[in-house]
């Protein structure tokens, strides 16, 4: 658990860490991705400027295109560019390159297009009511069971809504492609999640004919949290077919106007539970959840989003019978995608919320009925997968105590009877299943190489990127460790596809879970297979063998059975858990939440490096403060966001004192962690505004002017 | 149009579009990429500079407000004592998560110990409200510009420094 210093914190406080748009290549021109201005219609005309040489401009179409115009992802729905119909405001229309960004720039913004506009639906409660917008698809988790019913049990019934939310990722987006056309190589350069999913990406785009696709992440990623998982596909793909149209390195870079309007956010939700409760014995008895997401303009990842939200959709509880039903919803917006949670954070938004609403309509303190719902050792989730540990329960009773709740519950109400201004405390718990869903990680099949060398460095091969979260310092630090070698001659190779295996996606907080479970495993082997105390003594005394490889695969359980149709069986074979208590004062004059304090407890097993866990921890809680209290994308009447002028992240002054501690740490497994710490404040949030007011507010954010709309 | 000015403590002059941003004139005419744009509109502060011995993003400043003044960037700043001494404390605390925001913090943390210094949290939180991370929460950079600010009362002497 010692906390190693990051390899990389001094070089990117000094300015001389590399981030995509800080490369440069010879004879590099600029490329721009021209998007839709309209939510849908049909392209009838393209004028471009005529002041402008066309000559001097690079420009593709969607006809232009050698492969296929169809984005790779698990519903591989959304073409590259649009040919003749937009369905999306920020749908793109084609790729322009030239050598100089300001002409660039001006050609871009002079382009006019005619359309035959059509009816679109952007509002995201329009979409969302409608059942005639859901898409096909539906995920059903079944586990109805016969109850005696009874007229005492009290009904509780309520729709929770949640709003987009912007990675806000500090680097936009950006991608540099080289064509060699004597090699018939395309060479990828960019901020990115996955390697691999770009490079597949790259493939379809220029067609069957092209093999020699090389996807290489810049030094730096300058923040993702999902965002940087599937658009970069699209922004590849394109940029390659410009480079290869030009023959000339093309650089895209983003502008975070462009940015923060075209590119994936976390889904709208519209989640409607109702529950049955014994009020004799306190426990919910019954438990029916309809789960929507708006998708947007296609479905891309959003099943697989949906299908993490279904399966966190019932909360920490254990509930006899339960039914749930996901679906997605269509509307003409830009894709919504991946975002740290993953359609977790909307489902506990829903349920920490209803258990505080049933808690007031039986009169109960929120915390007690937590603790005699709460799921147990031998307790199933709707999937039937059996509870084995009662950490959950632990990290409710640590973060109960820790914050005094109990006497503070008290106080706040005592104080808010002779106080304008209000207190309130409120608690939510929450988990995260590490790792894809379902039988997932044995699809992916994950690859991992070490090598060491006669200079005795050890070199970690992997496609999982540091995109902030410290990832190649904890990997390197846990080869280190179980090597016992010095982490300075621990090196991560940077991913680059055609030296890297490929170890999966940087996603599903799997990175250190699965990828350094793997990590840890290989060099336990190495260890036995070479027999050696002391690493570098060993090398010294036996150099002329070295240097040396070692590969592994992804060994799955053969106990982790899930069935796909059903949506029964193992969702996750390892969960993290985690419970917090959130303090806030209400300002009654300026309709305010201030957050003054979230301390929480968590779950995820061995820490491998304190301080950066914490650090995840921290910054996941101020992503969740901005979900339950300012950030917002669309609102009718409000017109469009355009930058972070308008989108209202938290600054240093937003955020609220945090203390975080970590249980059952004694672990020998390290949990997913990259996630959970946005999954589950935000409805503790929402639950102190109720304790400081008794009012109910079911949608965040809980910006002033929504709680002035509700007093 | 020519424009004379001092870039980290040298005479520098160019002749450009007098409207350019000076973002752009640092980072493609001076190759000073550490510092970064992040939203084209002065609210995120990773394009922070010194000018005139004052924190401005350079995002939103046109390259012929420069003619005449004294610009500290990144580059200069990171070799400076203090910039050291931040440096050392935002490493020790682990405190750097993605790094594309924290040039533009070791600009205004630099300026705040410089010219008040005081180990005040709610100063420290005040001063960095212009630079936005959506990394880490502020906890872990708050502690940093905390502890340099206690070591820089103490007369500390970053590691570098010494050799």
């Amino acid at each position: 658990m010692s906390s190693v210093r990051k390899f990389d914190a001094v070089p990117k406080l000094n300015g001389s860490w590399k981030f995509i748009d800080d490369y440069s290549y010879e004879n590099m021109i600029y490329g721009y991705l021209y998007y839709s201005k309209i939510h849908h219609g049909i392209i009838k005309k393209i004028i471009f400027p005529s002041e402008f040489d066309l000559n001097e401009f690079t420009i593709v179409f969607a006809k232009d295109i050698p492969g296929k115009n169809i984005v790779p992802e698990p519903e591989s729905d959304q073409p590259f560019m649009a040919a003749k119909e937009v369905t999306h405001f920020g749908q793109i229309i084609m790729g322009i390159a030239h050598p100089n960004k300001k002409v660039l720039r001006n050609f871009a913004n002079q382009i006019k297009i005619e359309y035959d506009e059509l009816p679109a639906l952007i509002d995201v409660k329009e979409t969302l009511e409608n059942e005639k917008n859901a898409f096909g698809r539906e995920i059903i988790i079944d586990h109805r069971r016969k109850l005696e019913s009874n007229k005492n049990w009290k009904k509780t019934h309520s729709i929770y809504y949640t709003s987009h939310q912007e990675q806000a990722y500090l680097e936009p987006q950006g991608m540099i492609a080289i064509y060699a056309p004597e090699k018939n190589e395309m060479f990828m350069q960019g901020t990115l999640q996955c390697p691999f999913f770009v490079k597949e990406a790259v493939e379809n785009i220029l067609g069957n004919s092209f093999q020699n696709v090389i996807v290489e992440t810049s030094e730096g990623i300058g923040g993702a949290f999902g965002g940087k998982e599937d658009f970069p596909n699209v922004i590849a793909g394109i940029t390659a077919l410009l480079s290869y149209k030009s023959g000339k390195p093309v650089k895209t870079i983003m502008d975070r106007a462009d940015d923060i309007q075209i590119t994936t956010k976390r889904h709208p939700s519209r989640v409607e539970i109702e529950t049955l409760t014994d009020p004799k014995t306190q426990k919910i008895k019954s438990l029916k959840v309809d789960y929507r997401l708006d998708a947007g303009a296609f479905q891309t990842l959003s099943p697989v989003v949906l299908a993490r939200g279904a399966l966190h959709a019932s909360g920490g509880y254990a509930i006899e019978d339960s039914y749930i039903q996901g679906r997605l919803f269509r509307s003409n917006t830009p894709s919504n995608g991946a975002f740290r949670g993953f359609g977790a954070p909307q489902a506990f938004f829903a349920v920490e919320s209803h258990i505080d609403k049933i808690a007031a309509e039986l009169n109960l303190n929120p915390y007690d009925l937590r603790k005699k719902n709460i799921f147990r050792i031998g307790d199933e989730l709707p999937s039937t997968q059996k509870i084995t540990e009662n950490h959950l329960l632990d990290c409710l009773e640590r973060v109960i105590q820790n914050s005094d709740y109990q006497k503070k519950y008290k106080d706040f109400s005592e104080f808010n009877k002779t106080h304008r201004d209000k207190k309130g405390i409120g608690i939510s718990i929450g988990y995260h299943g590490g790792g894809y869903t379902g039988n997932g990680e044995k699809f992916l099949n994950s690859e991992i190489k070490i090598t060491v060398e006669k200079n005795a460095d050890v070199r970690i091969f992997v496609a999982n990127t540091d995109m902030g979260q410290g990832a190649h310092t904890t990997l390197a630090q846990i080869v280190s460790e179980t090597l016992k070698h010095p982490f300075e001659k621990t090196i991560v190779q940077l991913p680059n596809t055609s030296i890297t295996p490929n170890s999966g996606p940087t996603v599903a907080s799997r990175t250190i879970y699965i990828v350094g479970s793997l990590l840890r495993k290989l060099s336990l082997k190495i260890r036995k297979e070479l027999g050696f105390e002391n690493l570098e003594k060993y090398i010294h005394k036996n150099s002329t063998k070295f240097p040396l490889e070692f590969k592994m695969n992804f060994i799955p359980d053969p106990s982790v059975f899930f069935d796909e149709e059903t949506y029964q069986g193992i969702g996750y074979k390892d969960y993290s858990w985690a419970a917090c208590v959130s303090e806030i004062l209400f300002h009654s004059d300026t309709y305010q939440i201030e957050v003054k304090k979230i301390r929480t407890v968590l779950d995820i097993g061995k820490v491998v490096n304190m301080q950066i866990a914490e650090g995840q921890v921290q910054g996941g809680l101020a992503q969740a403060v901005g979900f339950a209290s300012s950030e917002f994308f669309y609102k009718k009447g409000f017109g469009r966001l355009e930058g972070f002028t308008d989108y209202a992240l938290p600054t240093s002054m937003d955020v609220p004192e945090m203390e975080i501690e970590f249980i059952h740490t004694d672990s020998d497994i390290s949990k997913g962690l990259g996630e959970i710490p946005m999954d589950y404040p935000a409805p503790s949030i929402r639950n102190a505004f109720h304790h400081a007011t008794g009012i109910f507010i079911d949608e965040i954010p809980l910006t002033p002017e929504r709680i002035f709309k509700n007093m | 149009m020519k424009i004379n000015f001092k870039l980290n403590n040298k005479n520098v002059a160019i002749d450009t579009d007098p409207m350019r941003r000076l973002l752009d004139v640092l980072r493609e005419d001076f190759g000073l990429t550490g510092t970064k744009e992040g939203c084209g509109e002065g609210e995120c502060g990773a394009c922070t500079i010194i000018l005139n011995g004052k924190p401005v993003t350079s995002c939103i400043l046109n390259a012929i407000q420069a003619d005449g003044t004294e610009i500290l960037t990144v580059e200069a700043i990171s070799e400076t004592t203090e910039g050291k001494l931040l440096i050392d404390c935002f490493d020790e605390t682990n405190a750097v998560q993605c790094g594309f925001c924290f040039p533009g913090f070791l600009v205004s943390s630099y300026y705040y110990l410089k010219n008040e210094g005081e180990a005040n949290i709610d100063k420290i939180t005040e001063i960095l409200s212009g630079n936005i991370c959506r990394c880490t929460g502020y906890q872990k950079i708050f502690e940093s510009v905390f502890l340099a600010c206690i070591k820089y009362k103490n007369n500390f002497v970053p590691q570098k420094e010494k050799s």
